[in-house]
């Protein structure tokens, strides 16, 4: 250990001469140190410093709970941002029923807790028979965790991205490099394989 | 292992020993659980992923902290049995070597961890050009740069650990390390928020108090493991090189084994708080448990 060897260099006479180095497990020698007058409880150091990391870890949970009572910094972009949610939740299926549609943002409201964008496959359309869903690299906003995706549909996946209509619930900070991406309108409809979202969804919030 | 007979004249703080039997099964433990995320991550092809990469970085860092303890642990054993001497020239080079080998799993902690707070704070910043920005090459490259930047670091750290100039930076990295982390975790936590209030302004969700509180509380877990395993045994290279003949200091240095048991047991959580929470991990584990038997 280096904590070790520092101190008995220190304290014993022989300074860097190698021949005298004593592998010892002690880390330190007791010989000069006079534990006589002491005003304070010996282990001071040691409670002082767990309390202190204690305290500062609760008081992160705090202050980290208080964030979520109190206003968000990121309030001054809610509106756009609404703005484009509920038009990205309804653009895509024009076809479809209000019923449907109701059903979509719904689940899309379900699923979003998620911070990311899902890139949801449809099965007819993709593969025959084969039903894919991927997000990239999921995160709840409740639990990091990450929801699975094959790595072999790399590919797909960027073309998913270029082609469909992706809701985007993340960011605050690139709206202008995101506008051409949200009026994208796919030509093919999303349409919500119920089985497969409420599966992720619930591996999410599970 | 109280080699030095003298101390025991004066009323002091003994060495607060941890028993072998329970050094040896966190050891082997925490060695175990890494190893078999390692595997995981190996046989599966889904997770050849930047996010796994950085996760497995972390277990390889965790699992030498673990497997240098316990090879410390057998040498001294060994040397009470009388194999090994005490002065030899093999035996200070085999320390030296230890040495390094923990201070490599140290900062491979440190900066695997930073890796992985960087990795998700791109995805969610970035999240339509993560897939651009991090890439599976670079994400090898950047592991690539960071244990090349660390093997070099520990031998540096181990070879001239008498200078001043190696602890200071050592024990300053740690807590801006740590920091840097929070910033962006607490970033992360912030968006989350604001997104939650967004889907709550929705007419069709009902979104509870209780998903932000999770938020928070993982978040207080990821950086108080951390700083709990972590923090004490800083402090204790500290006090080791600037007070080691203040009553006060040694006798918080006393309780060194138990700093160190407590880096094991880092080895043990986190694989559960980082790598477990992935079902894709989980499954995989559950596959390959349920093919041998």
């Amino acid at each position: 250990m280096s904590a070790p060897r520092l101190v008995s260099n220190r304290t014993s006479q022989q300074a860097l001469s190698n021949s005298d180095y004593t592998w010892e497990y002690e880390y330190y020698e007791y010989g000069p140190v006079s534990f006589e007058g002491l005003k304070a409880h010996k282990y001071s150091i040691v409670i002082g410093f767990w309390v202190g990391l204690a305290v500062f870890v609760i008081f992160m949970f705090f202050v980290l709970t208080l964030l979520t009572k109190t206003g968000a910094p990121h309030q001054d972009n809610t509106e756009p941002s609404e703005k484009r949610f509920r038009m990205n939740s309804f653009v895509a299926d024009f076809g479809r029923p209000l019923e449907s549609e109701r059903v979509f943002s719904h689940q899309i409201a379900e699923e979003s807790r998620s911070l990311f964008h899902f890139c949801i496959n449809e099965v007819e359309h993709l593969d025959k028979g084969k039903q894919s869903h991927r997000g990239m690299g999921l995160e709840s906003n409740t639990h990091f965790q990450e929801v699975p995706r094959s790595s072999g549909r790399f590919e797909e996946d960027l073309n998913c991205l270029t082609k469909f209509n992706i809701p985007n619930f993340v960011n605050t900070e690139q709206n202008s490099s995101l506008g051409e991406d949200e009026l994208l309108i796919s030509e093919r409809p999303i349409i919500l394989e119920s089985k497969s979202v409420m599966q992720s969804s619930h591996r999410i919030l599970d | 292992e109280n080699i030095s007979d003298f101390s025991l004249n004066i009323t002091d703080c003994t060495q607060v020993v941890v028993p072998e039997e329970v050094f040896f099964t966190v050891a082997a433990v925490g060695i175990l659980e890494n190893l078999l995320v390692l595997i995981a991550v190996i046989r599966n092809k889904n997770l050849h992923l930047p996010m796994y990469f950085f996760i497995c970085s972390l277990a390889i860092s965790d699992m030498l902290g673990s497997l240098y303890k316990t090879l410390e642990n057998i040498f001294i054993i060994l040397c009470k049995m009388g194999y090994l001497t005490r002065r030899g020239d093999f035996e200070k080079k085999l320390d030296d070597a230890m040495d390094s080998m923990f201070i490599l799993s140290l900062l491979g902690s440190i900066f695997s961890l930073l890796a992985i707070a960087a990795d998700r704070y791109i995805t969610i910043f970035y999240a339509l050009r993560y897939h651009n920005i991090m890439t599976l090459r670079r994400a090898l490259v950047i592991l690539a740069i960071i244990w090349t930047f660390c093997a070099g670091s520990s031998i540096a750290i181990a070879l001239f650990s008498y200078e001043v100039a190696t602890v200071i930076p050592f024990t300053i990295l740690f807590p801006l390390m740590m920091f840097f982390i929070l910033c962006l975790y607490v970033h992360m936590f912030l968006l989350a928020r604001s997104h939650a209030k967004k889907i709550a302004a929705l007419p069709t969700s009902a979104v509870h108090q209780r998903t932000n509180m999770k938020g928070a509380i993982t978040l207080t877990i990821f950086l108080g493991v951390f700083l709990c395993c972590w923090a004490p045994f800083v402090l204790h290279i500290l006090l080791a090189r600037f007070c080691p003949h203040n009553p006060y200091c040694a006798c918080y240095m006393s309780i060194f084994h138990v700093n160190g048991t407590l880096i094991m047991c880092n080895a043990i959580i986190d694989p559960m708080i980082y790598a477990f929470r992935s079902p894709e991990l989980r499954s995989t584990f559950k596959k390959m448990f349920c093919c041998t038997r």
